[in-house]
């Protein structure tokens, strides 16, 4: 009697346990459902419809023919399109390492503040990081006007006089770069702060034990500590400064002479303004090979340095 | 006298309006093992942290050996200290933890690489000078630490409630080890602690530290057979001390016979030097292992807890009204627990606390 009775006891626990699973898949299928549904339309799709366009000579709206490389080969010549990738690296070099060293100054010394003073020091810092790009760029484009801009006084005293600095091919980028740090660095202030808060206290009160001096606490300490975060700002830098277009547009739309055209603003054009679909579309691809692979190596990089 | 160890003179210090060390005068001879024991709050980190360095002195000085130091920098004093959490820097192997304070002074290589090897020899640590902290048991950190301490050779050992982050069998296993560095190195050791058997275990002289004052300091023993007052006497001993509420009823030829508030048919006689007049309120303090268990006339204890521990047992009850009593019974196995027992404090073994719970002797 004993024997049956357990097989179906046995029966009964794994269709339960059949059941725990099934109820558990049905409740992780709808928990991930919104977002596949999201990422799937919204940006599997398009990014397979741009690999496609890009091997085609179709404009911005309907088909085109299938042309192969041909996209791809003409880039290879494009004199505009090899001036805006070198004006994309002098960005970068402009403000990658410029923005995380000012922003770790500024950390290092808001979190010497206490309480509320530093909370509202931190906010004055975060404040521009909130502003929509027009009005960051409509502020900076008034104060260095030409002519009544309230920061020519001061361009006037360094260089003996007023430079209108977005027509002017050697002031234009690295002033488009003044902007971006000055409106992006309040996020990266906020990133390290939290590196640094995650420090804990008695390693500082350890090393002064030791006798190390507040350099040598510094730099055998906090750098190492902190080295992670920091990584991962650069790399978040790195990847925001390569997509620049907005800020040039508003300020400088590109020129003088080219000298701040940079390689989403010539995809810009091909695509919206002379309706080359397929061609803007190699653009954008290689714009995005450009970024994955400097960042993955950028990334894997700082890893080494960190580990040593 | 001042030549060596560690003194403190009115020593204060306030965060703001709130006193934390309310004048606190110390001679810690060299060589000693001292403990700062006291509850949570009662200010012995702070004091710890001052005589570190770590903690500004708002009134008073400090003296290490005859060097007054109470305005210098933490490195400056000769004292390595030992923290709680350990403090090792996460991003440094075992050696480099070891050696850090050594490579900050430009040490040659070679001295060195000699101290952080003895350091990790007497503490068992030489296989594993090549890892990173994280890859260590919490008690290999605590070696860690503790290395890192002896490689700075410093005249005084600081530490700070050192093993409350270890599970319990090794906090009794790193307590002897302590006890066995201390005899080996002979350097002077400050070690701070809320747990009083830690404290009577290891201290030459234990500190006992509540509202920012010294309740009382002596050598273990002499802090629990004569506490100065209540709170030590609460505060040392576990588990702790038994108190009754009486009254004097009259005085005997060498003390008073006292009668306990609710007991209305035990007397005892105390001797006292200094007796107190009669009819005076004072507290009893009675040790569990003093209370005999009799036949006769005694305290009706209703036991509704018995701590069985094999050697000892520990009877946890309660008097007829209702104030908790507990009483130790050695090398037997009674039972005791939902019995009622009667039982007598043994004689000269009583103390007498006034009001105020200073100790009347």
């Amino acid at each position: 009697m004993g024997a049956p009775g357990q097989s179906l006891q046995g029966e009964e626990a794994a269709m339960s346990k059949a059941k725990r699973r099934r109820r558990e898949l049905r409740a992780a299928g709808l928990l991930t459902a919104p977002f596949l549904f999201v990422f799937l339309i919204f940006f599997l799709y398009p990014t397979y419809k741009v690999i496609a366009l890009s091997f085609t000579d179709a404009p911005l709206i309907g088909d085109g023919q299938w042309i192969g490389l041909a996209n791809y080969a003409k880039l290879l010549n494009d004199r505009l399109f090899f001036t805006s990738l070198w004006n994309n690296l002098y960005f970068v070099l402009l403000t990658v390492v410029p923005t995380t060293v000012i922003a770790l100054l500024i950390a290092l010394a808001v979190s010497k503040l206490k309480g509320r003073m530093q909370a509202l020091v931190l906010t004055l810092f975060f404040l521009p990081y909130v502003l929509p790009v027009s009005v960051v760029t409509l502020i900076w484009a008034w104060m260095l006007d030409f002519q009544f801009g309230i920061l020519q006084p001061l361009i006037a005293a360094v260089t003996g006089k007023p430079v209108p600095v977005f027509r002017n091919p050697y002031w234009v980028m690295p002033m488009i770069a003044v902007v971006t740090i000055w409106w992006t660095n309040g996020f990266n202030v906020l990133l390290l702060i939290a590196g640094l808060r995650n420090i804990p206290e008695d390693l500082y009160e350890a090393a002064s034990l030791d006798g190390a001096t507040p350099w040598q606490r510094f730099w055998r300490v906090t750098w190492p500590l902190l080295w992670p975060v920091t990584a991962l700002v650069l790399t978040l830098q790195l990847i925001l400064q390569l997509k620049l277009f907005d800020q040039v547009y508003l300020l400088s739309n590109g020129g003088p002479f080219n000298s701040s055209y940079v390689v989403l603003m010539q995809m810009y054009r091909e695509a919206f303004q002379l309706n080359n679909g397929g061609y803007a579309s190699a653009i954008a691809m290689v714009l995005f090979l450009v970024i994955v692979i400097v960042s993955v190596l950028q990334f894997q990089l700082l890893r080494i340095g960190g580990r040593k | 006298m001042k030549a060596t160890g560690v003194h403190l003179k009115s020593v204060k210090k306030n965060f703001g309006a709130v006193d934390v060390i309310r004048g606190v005068d110390m001679d810690i001879e060299r060589g000693q093992f001292a403990v700062f024991v006291g509850p949570s709050g009662c200010g012995k980190s702070t004091l710890l942290r001052m005589i570190a360095g770590l903690e500004e002195t708002s009134d008073g000085e400090i003296f290490i050996g005859d060097r007054d130091v109470t305005n210098e920098d933490p490195a400056d004093r000769g004292v390595a200290m030992v923290f709680q959490s350990y403090a090792l820097y996460p991003h440094l192997s075992v050696y480099e933890n070891m050696a850090f304070s050594l490579r900050l002074a430009k040490r040659p290589k070679a001295e060195i690489d000699g101290k952080v090897r003895e350091a990790a020899g007497i503490l068992q640590l030489a296989e594993h000078l090549e890892k990173k902290p994280a890859q260590l048991s919490g008690g290999q950190r605590q070696r860690v630490a503790i290395g890192r301490a002896i490689v700075r050779a410093p005249d005084v050992f600081l530490f700070d409630e050192p093993l409350s982050n270890l599970d319990a069998e090794l906090r009794v296993q790193m307590r002897l080890e302590l006890a066995r560095l201390h005899q080996k190195l002979g350097a002077t050791m400050i070690y701070v602690t809320h747990d009083q058997v830690e404290a009577m275990t290891l201290a030459d002289t234990i500190f006992v530290l509540q509202g920012g004052h010294v309740q009382q300091s002596g050598a273990p023993l002499d802090l629990y057979d004569d506490p100065s007052n209540r709170f030590v006497a609460g505060f040392i001993g576990s588990p702790s001390m038994n108190f009754f509420s009486a009254t004097i009823e009259d005085r005997s030829e060498d003390g008073v016979v006292v009668r306990l508030t609710g007991q209305p048919d035990l007397t005892l006689d105390v001797p006292l030097s200094q007796p107190p007049s009669k009819g005076a309120s004072v507290e009893l303090g009675v040790r569990p292992e003093h209370l005999i268990v009799s036949q006769s006339e005694g305290l009706r204890v209703t036991v509704d807890v018995a701590e069985e521990l094999g050697g000892v047992s520990y009877q946890h009850g309660t008097l007829e009204g209702g104030d908790a009593v507990i009483f130790q019974q050695a090398g037997v196995r009674h039972g005791m627990h939902g019995t009622v027992q009667t039982v007598t404090p043994e004689p000269g073994r009583v103390f007498v606390f006034d009001t105020e719970g200073e100790r009347i002797r």
